[in-house]
């Protein structure tokens, strides 16, 4: 059913799985408790109680789900072959379009709004890449500075006479409702506050899941679910995912190759829009010039080191979101902490990749970098605060660089398709 | 191909139009009578803002507030020029130099990170006379420039003495904006202040972004993750020097049920009406008085040159009452006050 499109009278070819084994939501389980007891062992070690407290690990989401938005908007357009560096443009208009119809028309509107700026910006990029054939980097730059000077321009027209507004910010935005399970999260700040080993983490973690959750990253996780589904179940996503690996093949059998390509990078767009959205209608309750702050690149970062896949993008964005609500909040003592994490954490890979994988070399650099990193936390106290700033951008980058292996781009992605090419 | 580069030209260029649409901030003519003292000159003022630029209810709209000033009691033409985050120097330097060749003879740059550009607008325009916020370094010196600095740790003393007189719980917070000298300038002030109430008080102290990442000066996201683990690890009072990021500690404050300290401009009249009820004070900094002296100066044919500190004793810096939240401990902040003034408590300028 999967493979419909491409199935043509014969038996489907069954390649071997090489190297990469499926987790079973059993070892899933082990996996996330075996993590949890390494963190919660972290904290006892260190005395860092805000490594996995409850109110970090919230912040961690809302740092982590704007990124993760991006990433998802540029998954859709790199999955059709057309690299999207213009995500940080769509988020831009996505936090100007939120709040002014937030303002307007109340905050479920501004969820709409935010799609509806970033779609905006994704028909720029579509009719500029799919159907003039521009290049897609030099679409994309344009698109950046599009957003930022036109979001500018709009602020500076729309926001400028309203009561608490200005030319760089909007007057406060509505709320969204946030969802609290009521007498649970508090029954879970209660085991929290005890700080036992393991129980009180497990109980930190879960209190963070039900404890002020806005709507739209409830939204955003649907939106991942939903993602993987339609493009690696359905016949829709995979004639998608064959106009980014070879649109020539997808168009001698029948794909109408373009419209595909459009509609991808439409979507891209709104979900981009929406993680801009989610800046000023959730995180900062404000609109405010300049509050992207590159996450669109980030974003776009998270979804190459995560393999072009929706798991990996949700692995890498979230670990960028933890690294840097721990370095928002807790500063160098708590980074400091960390650092025996990554060490471990880089050993651990490192010793994977020699034993599990006989890649001595890289497996080799993940160890040294881990002594490294353990030697600076034995003997220091705590981390400058010109380094912690940095922690999320070199843990992510480390961290997937050692564990991410044969990262493999769209075959045809970035390249300009033409109709007709193939005959 | 060539298809592809008409396009590519077609969208590059409506990229710059659409960039330039959003810098410029309008122009605005004063009543082009000057009714008072006909002696008086009229001159142009051209201003460039800092990142965030009016209405970031913070510290360039205390510019701005001194340029209206100007505008409406001394009649001058007036015209204002915003920056972008992440911009390079030559971006600053062609603002200033476009403003002087629009006609513009006094010039004021607000934010340090003008100094170099003013320091080679004024060598290149001997004629133009320049005024600088918050910078008195060797870069942006020159006969004709004015730089107008702030004595922050003053101000910022004081409101560190409100923080730990109204902290309960012996904690207290700093979110400071981009880790710059000048914002560690606060940071020295408010936690001397703190200490001189009690010396074994706790401080969380952050900055949300290092140089040359501006952005913490434009981050509310940032500013309300950073206040609320402050919060949440037991701090009841915060301080932010952090420009619009300020807006996420306020809403921090109020989740957390606390106290915060504004910046700048008196922030429990200009922040929106759901979080003024958390800011028990602010830190005035003046740079309003400081535009529309060197303005005003300008208009009786003085043209100001030079460092001019405006501190405590000048009122160029100072606490804010609004909200009568502090009204308890005001006898004892104007003694620290007081103190300073006359010399006795000599207020450190770094951490």
């Amino acid at each position: 059913m999967s493979a419909a499109g491409l199935e043509v009278g014969t038996q489907p070819v069954t390649t071997p799985r090489t190297g990469r084994q499926r987790f079973t939501p059993a070892q899933w389980a082990m996996v996330v408790a075996g993590a949890i007891a390494v963190v919660s062992l972290l904290r006892i070690v260190t005395g860092a109680e805000d490594i996995d407290s409850s109110g970090a690990l919230s912040a961690a989401v809302g740092l982590a789900v704007p990124i993760a938005l991006a990433g998802l908007g540029g998954l859709w357009s790199e999955r059709a072959g057309v690299v999207n560096i213009g995500l940080e443009g769509m988020m831009i208009l996505g936090t100007w379009f939120g709040a002014f119809f937030a303002i307007h028309a109340g905050a479920w509107m501004g969820i709409v709004g935010a799609i509806v700026g970033g779609v905006l910006g994704g028909l720029i990029h579509a009719v500029a890449t799919v159907i003039f054939g521009v290049d897609h980097i030099v679409s994309g730059v344009a698109l950046n500075i599009i957003g930022l000077g036109a979001a500018k321009y709009l602020a500076a027209r729309f926001f400028s006479g309203l009561k608490g507004g200005g030319p760089t910010q909007s007057p406060p935005l509505p709320n969204l409702p946030t969802i609290t399970i009521p007498g649970l999260s508090d029954a879970l700040g209660t085991i929290e506050k005890k700080q036992w080993f393991f129980v009180s983490d497990v109980a930190s973690v879960l209190r963070a899941l039900c404890t002020d959750v806005s709507v739209l990253t409830i939204l955003a996780v649907l939106l991942f679910i939903g993602t993987y589904w339609v493009l690696w179940r359905t016949a829709f996503g995979l004639r998608l995912r064959s106009c980014g690996e070879s649109p020539v093949a997808a168009e001698t059998l029948g794909v109408n190759v373009i419209r595909y390509k459009f509609l991808a990078v439409l979507i891209s767009g709104g979900l981009a829009g929406l993680g801009g959205g989610y800046l000023s209608l959730v995180a900062a309750n404000i609109y405010r010039d300049g509050q992207t702050g590159g996450r669109g690149f980030i974003g776009l970062a998270a979804m190459i080191f995560g393999n072009w896949r929706p798991g990996g993008l949700l692995a890498g964005s979230g670990l960028f979101g933890y690294t840097d609500a721990l370095q928002l909040r807790g500063g160098g003592e708590t980074v400091h902490a960390f650092l025996l994490l990554f060490a471990i954490i880089l050993l651990a890979i490192g010793v994977w990749q020699i034993v599990k994988r006989h890649n001595p070399v890289q497996g080799g650099i993940a160890i040294v970098v881990g002594v490294l990193t353990g030697l600076w936390y034995a003997l220091t106290e705590t981390v400058p605060a010109e380094l912690t700033g940095m922690t999320p951008y070199v843990t992510t980058l480390l961290v997937l660089a050692f564990a991410s292996q044969r990262l493999r781009m769209p075959a045809a992605d970035g390249q300009v398709y033409r109709k007709g090419e193939a005959s | 191909m060539r298809h592809t580069i008409k396009v590519a030209a077609v969208m590059s260029a409506a990229a710059l139009a659409l960039a330039a649409c959003g810098d410029s901030g309008g122009t605005s003519s004063g009543g082009g009578s000057t009714s008072s003292a006909g002696a008086k000159k009229t001159i142009k003022v051209g201003m460039a803002y800092d990142v965030g630029g009016r209405g970031d209810q913070s510290f360039n709209d205390s510019a701005a507030a001194g340029l209206d000033k100007a505008k409406s009691e001394l009649g001058v033409e007036v015209k204002e020029a915003a920056a972008v985050n992440g911009e390079n120097e030559a971006a600053r330097e062609e603002r200033l130099q476009q403003l002087v060749d629009a006609g513009y003879t006094h010039i004021v740059a607000v934010g340090f990170a003008y100094a170099k550009s003013v320091g080679k607008a004024a060598k290149d325009n001997p004629d133009a006379h320049f005024a600088i916020v918050d910078d008195a370094s060797a870069d942006s010196k020159g006969p004709n420039v004015d730089q107008i600095t702030f004595a922050e740790n003053e101000g910022s003393f004081i409101v560190g003495a409100a923080a730990a007189l109204k902290s309960k719980a012996g904690n207290i917070g700093f979110v400071g904006g981009v880790n710059t000298p000048l914002i560690k300038k606060f940071e020295a002030g408010y936690v001397a202040g703190a200490k001189a109430v009690n010396k074994d008080i706790k401080i969380q102290i952050k900055y949300l972004t290092q140089p040359p990442d501006f952005s913490g000066f434009a981050d509310p996201a940032k500013g309300k993750t950073a206040a609320e683990g402050m919060y949440q690890s037991g701090a009841d009072v915060v301080y932010h020097a952090a420009g619009g990021s300020g807006g996420g500690v306020f809403t921090a404050a109020k989740a957390a049920n606390a106290m915060a300290i504004g910046v700048d401009s008196d922030q429990a009249l200009t922040a929106p009406a759901d979080v003024k009820d958390v800011i028990i004070t602010s830190m005035i900094k003046k740079v309003d008085v400081g535009v529309f002296d060197f303005i005003k100066s300008a208009t009786e044919g003085k043209e100001l040159s030079g460092n001019k500190v405006y501190d405590l004793k000048s009122g160029g810096v100072d606490y804010s009452t609004t909200g009568g939240k502090i009204d308890d401990i005001k006898a004892k902040l104007d003694d620290y006050k007081k103190q300073i003034i006359d010399g006795k408590i000599t207020v450190p300028t770094t951490p």
